[in-house]
């Protein structure tokens, strides 16, 4: 049991918090302000004509119905056809997808490494000009509105020096060769995913840096340091180790603000992903693609709020105990 | 030659009121195989005695003179990394009160004492783990519970793993600071037995910290009564103990009913411990002193010998202590 039943449990959960926030996703846009029709039919159509494109579109049925189809398309992927675009939103999703993705793991992994290991160091040389500079910079760049500090890189880069691609995640057309796209991919990435590090390590840091200085004062450091460990050992191995887990839990609490966060960025670097046209098709009344882009989100936000259950049961060896036998 | 010789070891805390002084002029002696006890109330220094001479002062805490010196060596004066490698854990290594966070929560307990070995001795990781069963064995720990983790462990047995480890790398000193102090008491007798058991079966040294009096009574061979932050009184135990040359210290002894005697009432030491900020002029205890005089809030009195057999006492009025009579009556 132990682990097992923990993981039932929350798995149990994520499918009870999806099934909630589709349904509210549902309702979202049945009660934004605008009509459908208007984007997808020509004002000169007879009225005649117009009924039958609504009953092509299914929206003359009562709303318990269009729910019903509603939630079982979604649960067999089958998103509908864009009314923009006229093309399948799945397969429009799926192409941008891995766009997202990429920038998401990049961004991810970046913010994590540079706020974590800046706030260790911080916390090994508290009081220190290096403390200072990491935290004042840090919770600067926080403090800042994200699209401000992104609008003045994509200024900087695009108009005064531009030295890097402000704009699309290839080039066009794109370079001969795997190798040569991967390059010019990566080259795409530095300001969008650049700007999202420099906006998120600070509260990594500081973060990392409190929950630090707490273990640091503990007495299980005062014996590490009494067995004559060197302070690298005792930095790493017991200090940054025995707050994984409160760190952990707050990296994957960050996930939803990241994907939000993915919306604005994607939109002001003009990044072909699955924010930006959540944001295109809202824009455009598109019911069936911004809802295809919310139900991708969502799902990425339950999947990763479960990894985080995961990892913090792996990392803290006191809850894969305390959820099992002993309660 | 003693093993562990401390001599007018000074250790201040800065604060921003001005000094704090912890340790103040302290001297004794260890001799290998011997245990000293070090008793006083809360906050007399006692704790701050033993991260001095491991040197693990927190970083408000500075050395004012003084001197640590082991097998002939000065500690205090020796680099920070040969100090961290030669004499942390390797010749002097800790008991810490393990009952409470002594162990880190999130590393198995069995690693955490391999980790030590590993970082001392040239030895393979399996002769260390191998050690770390022994060690179980030694303290009554199953060894099949290696890979455990703190939490899973009885507040007795976290104390009995903790003594397994400052065993981990042989040492000649152990400094024990109260060990026994959040365990019932009869977890603590069994603790304080294998104490007993292990150092003569390694022939270890120990210095011993409590506030428990009978603790030391029982496995120590001389005492060290602290008094804010000095020595008030030090010699063999039975010389203290029987003849106490202090009022402090026989205030202390008065203080733990006997059992066998005849029903008395418990005495309690009127007053507090002083702000050691401010220390109180000429002999500290004078304000809680009854046989106080003009010459002990002046003169500082100086540490001397009563009665040979290197009985040490900070008094002014030592004689009239140790002519007996119930001082704290009058």
């Amino acid at each position: 049991m132990g682990f097992r039943s923990y993981l039932l449990k929350r798995l149990f959960y994520a499918v009870v918090v999806l099934f909630v926030i589709l349904t509210f996703n549902y309702v979202l846009f049945r009660i934004m302000p605008g009509d459908p029709e208007k984007m997808i039919l020509d004002p000169n159509f007879t009225p005649e004509a117009k009924m039958e494109l609504r009953r092509q579109y299914g929206l003359d049925d009562p709303p318990l119905t269009q729910y019903l189809n509603y939630m079982k398309s979604l649960l067999t992927f089958d998103l509908g056809m864009s009314f923009s675009t006229r093309r399948l939103v799945w397969s429009e999703l799926r192409e941008r997808l891995p766009n997202t993705i990429v920038l998401f793991m990049v961004t991810f992994v970046g913010t994590a490494a540079l706020g974590i290991s800046l706030g260790v160091s911080s916390a090994a040389n508290r009081g220190k000009f290096s403390e200072q500079l990491v935290m004042g910079a840090g919770l600067f760049a926080h403090a800042v509105p994200s699209f401000f500090i992104q609008l003045l890189l994509l200024l900087l880069f695009g108009y005064y020096w531009p030295i890097l691609p402000i704009h699309g995640t290839i080039s066009a057309p794109p370079p001969d060769g795997a190798w040569a796209q991967f390059l010019d991919r990566a080259w795409h990435l530095i300001l969008p995913a650049g700007s999202n590090i420099v906006i998120g390590f600070g509260s990594w840091a500081l973060y990392t840096r409190n929950t630090m200085l707490e273990a640091l004062g503990q007495d299980y450091i005062v014996t590490a340091r009494a067995k004559g460990l060197p302070r690298r050992e005792i930095l790493y191995h017991h200090s940054l180790r025995s707050v994984l887990p409160p760190i952990v839990t707050l990296i994957f609490m960050s996930l939803p603000g990241a994907v939000s966060g993915a919306v604005i960025t994607e939109s002001i670097f003009s990044w072909h992903g699955v924010g930006r046209y959540l944001l295109d098709a809202t824009l455009q009344m598109d019911y069936p693609a911004a809802q295809g882009a919310f139900y991708l989100i969502a799902l990425a936000v339950i999947i990763s709020n479960l990894l985080a259950d995961i990892a913090y049961g792996l990392v803290d060896p006191r809850i894969r105990v305390g959820a099992g036998a002993k309660r | 030659m003693a093993l562990l010789e401390v001599k007018d070891l000074k250790m201040y805390y800065r604060t921003a009121r001005g000094h704090v002084r912890a340790v103040d002029s302290v001297s004794f002696e260890i001799e290998q195989g011997k245990a000293l006890g070090i008793a006083g109330e809360s906050g007399c220094g006692k704790t701050s005695m033993a991260s001095a001479l491991l040197r693990l002062l927190p970083s408000n805490g500075s050395y004012h003179g003084g001197s640590v010196v082991m097998d002939g060596k000065e500690l205090l004066t020796m680099s920070e990394e040969q100090f961290r490698k030669d004499i942390r854990w390797k010749r002097i290594s800790m008991i810490f009160q393990g009952a409470m966070n002594a162990l880190n929560p999130v590393h198995k307990v069995g690693e955490q004492i391999v980790e030590a070995i590993l970082h001392h001795e040239d030895v393979s990781r399996e002769q260390a783990v191998k050690r770390t069963h022994d060690l179980f064995g030694l303290v009554g720990i199953n060894p099949k519970r290696f890979n455990e983790y703190p939490h899973e462990f009885s507040g007795g047995m976290k104390q009995r793993a903790v003594i397994a480890m400052a065993l981990a790398c042989h040492p000649d000193l152990i400094i024990a600071d109260e060990p026994t102090t959040a365990l019932d008491v009869m977890v603590q007798a069994q603790i304080l037995k294998s104490i007993a058991e292990l150092r003569q079966r390694l022939n270890l040294s120990m210095m011993l910290i409590t506030h428990d009096l009978s603790v030391i009574a029982q496995t120590c061979d001389s005492v060290v009564i602290m008094y804010a932050g000095k020595v008030a009184e030090y010699g063999d135990v039975v010389d203290v103990y029987t003849r106490p040359a202090h009022p402090y210290a026989m205030g202390l002894v008065n203080s733990f009913p006997n059992i066998q005697a005849a029903r008395t009432e418990v005495r309690s030491l009127p007053g507090f411990p002083p702000n050691l900020l401010a220390p109180p002029s000429g002999c500290r205890f004078h304000p809680r002193c009854p046989l106080a005089d003009e010459e002990c809030k002046q003169v500082e009195p100086a540490v001397r010998e009563v009665g040979g057999n290197k009985h040490m006492v900070a008094c002014h009025k030592a004689e009239i202590v140790q002519q007996g009579g119930d001082i704290w009556s009058r």
